[in-house]
């Protein structure tokens, strides 16, 4: 190999981390602000959740340049494919056009971990993780980027119930509310920006709701905002919402 | 001048320039196509390749953990995989692990890729490699089904799957699958990996943890082994290689073709498998694979 | 680590291949046949690369098949090796060469002679009474004869042996006790 082609180097790693929790009807996806390269924070507020559909929901971390030009790239072509058939694209179409999208740069990959959250046709909430080359696998919850190893033993041990005895005479609860959820996801993210360095500054939560789904539950949660969309399921359709938190800043 | 070059080429892909968009050419893109929009020309999907003199040693530069841990882009490794072919059909069972270095990414991947309701493969090696490359070959399956008014044979899907990987041969694809299957012959098995091999055989493993796996298979291996006994040997050998192997764990799946086509047999976690068994299963022992054989005084 | 050895006898050539088809330190497979016939009375047994080997002689079984459909003929031996042998040399000179060894031995039915040809994946070839490839040659171009399976280190529990004279193609069992 030449010293030349040793040079080029295309890929960086901007830290932050991202983490999505499927609920029976409704699905949370977060993410830090945090951008940073090295020791270097390059911005406080860099979003990594990207609102694709109406019920559909992109967490994407590692290389920060590759990350928004995939986003870009998925949004493009859902777009399309609205035109085409007047319709949004079914979560689990979605989580395939992402595999074909990553394995099409199978060769020179985006260096980019995706978590997909969303809802399902059948109304259930639904999470998808990918590698950067496309592999993909329909989940209930998952932590990735630079703090994955600090808040997925977390989440495996408060969303699987992993090494917890259930309760005597009882069993360990299916799918959690939404109020639970969220304290975990902020306790996720104020423990991550605890102990590590690339993690911090803001907190964005993206809440989507199944359609027909009770949403009295939401007046409780502060800084609730809807996020516009195209409303194709109409009122009753289902419904984005993002909270943004602060998240210590040292 | 680009028809002229594309007519020159052989390899099934080419060069492209970093900032062109491999999207602008392709008008399927619009439809529900998705990525395989380009089936229609009956040619395998087309890659974006780095504009460097090797783009196989950028992409080992940046994706091969084996020869540098500090490389970026952690392709998933690991695994323990088996299958084998008895009077009964085939036994096909496989642990659930995947690592990234010694970080435990997943503990619940699926390593059985459900080609379609005749036709299993298996997971081992890069997983976006075997998960996209095995879904290619059930479209082409399906394909063939339409075409020729009959199913494909499990050897003329495998060697589809063979010649495919062989033709990215030095690209950098990581495979190692068993394609099982049942058809006019009976219960066919054969394993194909990335470097172009193609073997019919009745017992295979793959993975790091596939010697351990061997060991106990081949000891307890019989042509005519009962369903419920080889269905306990295929979960035995996965967690046998799940206890002695680091990179394999977790859980087991467990799955067996008949002529019928495949059935999901069950999902085992393989540290229960070792204190308390499988339960109350024909063919299975009393309690744990290998607690109560340590501590029993008997 | 394969083996393949080949000897001319008169109005013969016997051709032997291990069986073996492994990966790192797993035998995967104990039966596998490493000669092919490429026609009723030409055999090659192929060695190398993974992947290639089974490739290279495919290519080279249909190709040849081609040449005696067209010309409702096959190929003499001799000729059959030159092909063999242009398309190694001609694939070790483009992106991806086969990386393959082969011993082909044929009956030519022309002048009633056996030929032996060995050839390396670097397209070199030679026209020899015996042959072979693998860590077996070490012993077998030396000696060739019964001291080979008493010496072999890396003894091989069966060998497929095949031969082909006069009537053709066929497949004998090799007596490994004596």
């Amino acid at each position: 190999m030449s010293a030349q082609e040793r040079r080029f180097n295309p890929y960086t790693e901007n830290g932050g981390t991202i983490l999505a929790i499927a609920g029976q009807d409704f699905t949370v996806i977060a993410g830090d602000t945090r951008q940073s390269e090295g020791y270097n924070i390059q911005t406080r507020y860099a979003p990594k959740v990207f609102r694709l559909t109406d019920k559909a929901v992109l967490a994407v971390n590692g290389f920060a340049a590759d990350g928004n030009m995939f986003v870009q790239k998925v949004q493009q072509r859902l777009e399309w494919y609205q035109h085409a058939h007047n319709k949004e694209m079914p979560l689990r179409a979605i989580a395939r056009l992402i595999q074909t999208m990553l394995y099409a740069k199978r060769f020179f990959p985006y260096y980019v971990y995706n978590i997909l959250g969303g809802i399902e046709d059948d109304g259930s909430g639904a999470v998808y993780s990918f590698d950067p080359v496309g592999s993909y696998e329909r989940e209930a919850c998952r932590a990735a980027g630079a703090a994955q190893s600090l808040v997925q033993p977390f989440l495996d041990n408060q969303i699987y119930f992993k090494n917890q005895l259930p309760p005597s005479g009882g069993a360990h609860p299916k799918h959690l509310p939404l109020k639970e959820v969220l304290s975990l996801v902020i306790d996720s993210f104020t423990g991550a920006t605890e102990r590590h360095i690339e993690v911090g500054d803001g907190l964005e939560i993206y809440i989507v709701t199944a359609s027909k789904r009770p949403n009295a539950d939401l007046e409780a949660i502060a800084n609730l905002k809807q996020v516009p969309g195209g409303f194709i399921g109409g009122e009753d359709g289902e419904k984005i919402y993002v909270v943004r938190r602060e998240l210590k800043k040292d | 001048m680009n028809a002229i070059a594309s007519r020159f080429r052989a390899s099934p892909y080419h060069e492209q320039g970093v900032e062109q968009d491999q999207n602008a050419q392709d008008s399927v893109l619009w439809g529900s196509q998705g990525g395989f929009g380009n089936l229609r020309a009956g040619a395998p999907p087309e890659f974006v390749v780095p504009n460097v003199p090797s783009p196989t040693a950028f992409l080992q530069l940046h994706t091969d953990d084996h020869a540098d841990p500090n490389c970026r882009i952690k392709i998933a490794h690991g695994t323990t995989t088996l299958a084998f072919r008895f009077r009964g059909g085939i036994i096909v069972a496989v642990d659930s692990r995947a690592t990234a270095g010694s970080y435990i990414a997943s503990g619940t991947v699926k390593k059985v890729i459900e080609i379609n309701k005749f036709l299993l493969g298996t997971m081992a090696g890069g997983a976006a490699d075997c998960q996209y490359w095995e879904t290619y070959l059930g479209i082409q399956c399906r394909l063939h089904e339409l075409r020729n008014r009959e199913r494909i044979s499990v050897a003329a899907a495998s060697k589809y799957l063979s010649n495919l990987v062989y033709s990215y041969k030095g690209m950098g694809l990581s495979m190692g699958t068993m394609i099982c299957g049942w058809d006019k012959t009976g219960p066919a098995l054969f394993y194909v990996d990335s470097d172009g091999t193609r073997l019919k055989g009745d017992v295979f493993s793959v993975g790091s943890g596939s010697t351990f796996a061997y060991g106990v298979l081949d000891q307890g291996y019989h042509w005519e082994l009962s369903d419920e006994d080889a269905q306990e040997l295929g979960r035995r050998s996965i967690y046998a290689a799940g206890h002695r192997d680091a990179f394999s764990g977790n859980t087991i799946n467990l799955y067996h073709v008949r002529e019928t086509g495949w059935e999901f047999i069950g999902n085992y976690d393989v540290t229960k498998m070792h204190y308390d068994g499988p339960g109350n299963i024909p063919g299975a022992p009393v309690g744990g694979y290998g607690y109560d054989a340590r501590v029993s005084t008997v | 680590m394969e083996v393949s050895f080949a000897i001319t006898g008169k109005g013969y050539v016997i051709l032997a291949a291990d069986q073996n088809a492994a990966r790192s330190i797993i035998k995967m497979k104990a039966d596998e046949d490493k000669i092919k016939a490429l026609g009723s009375h030409l055999l090659m047994a192929y060695s190398g690369e993974p992947g290639d080997t089974v490739q290279f002689a495919e290519y080279v079984e249909r190709n040849l098949r081609l040449q005696q459909m067209r010309n409702n003929h096959p190929l003499r031996p001799q000729a059959a090796a030159s092909w063999v042998r242009r398309s190694i040399a001609d694939s070790l000179r483009s992106r991806s060469p086969y990386a393959v060894n082969i011993l082909l031995g044929g009956y030519d039915m022309a002048n009633k002679q056996a030929k032996l040809y060995w050839m390396d994946y670097l397209g070199t070839q030679v026209d020899v009474p015996f042959a072979a490839h693998g860590y077996g040659s070490y012993f077998a171009l030396s000696l060739l004869d019964r001291e080979v399976q008493k010496r072999l280190v890396i003894s091989f529990p069966s060998f497929k042996v095949k031969v082909v004279d006069e009537g053709g193609v066929r497949e004998v069992e090799l007596d490994m006790t004596v």
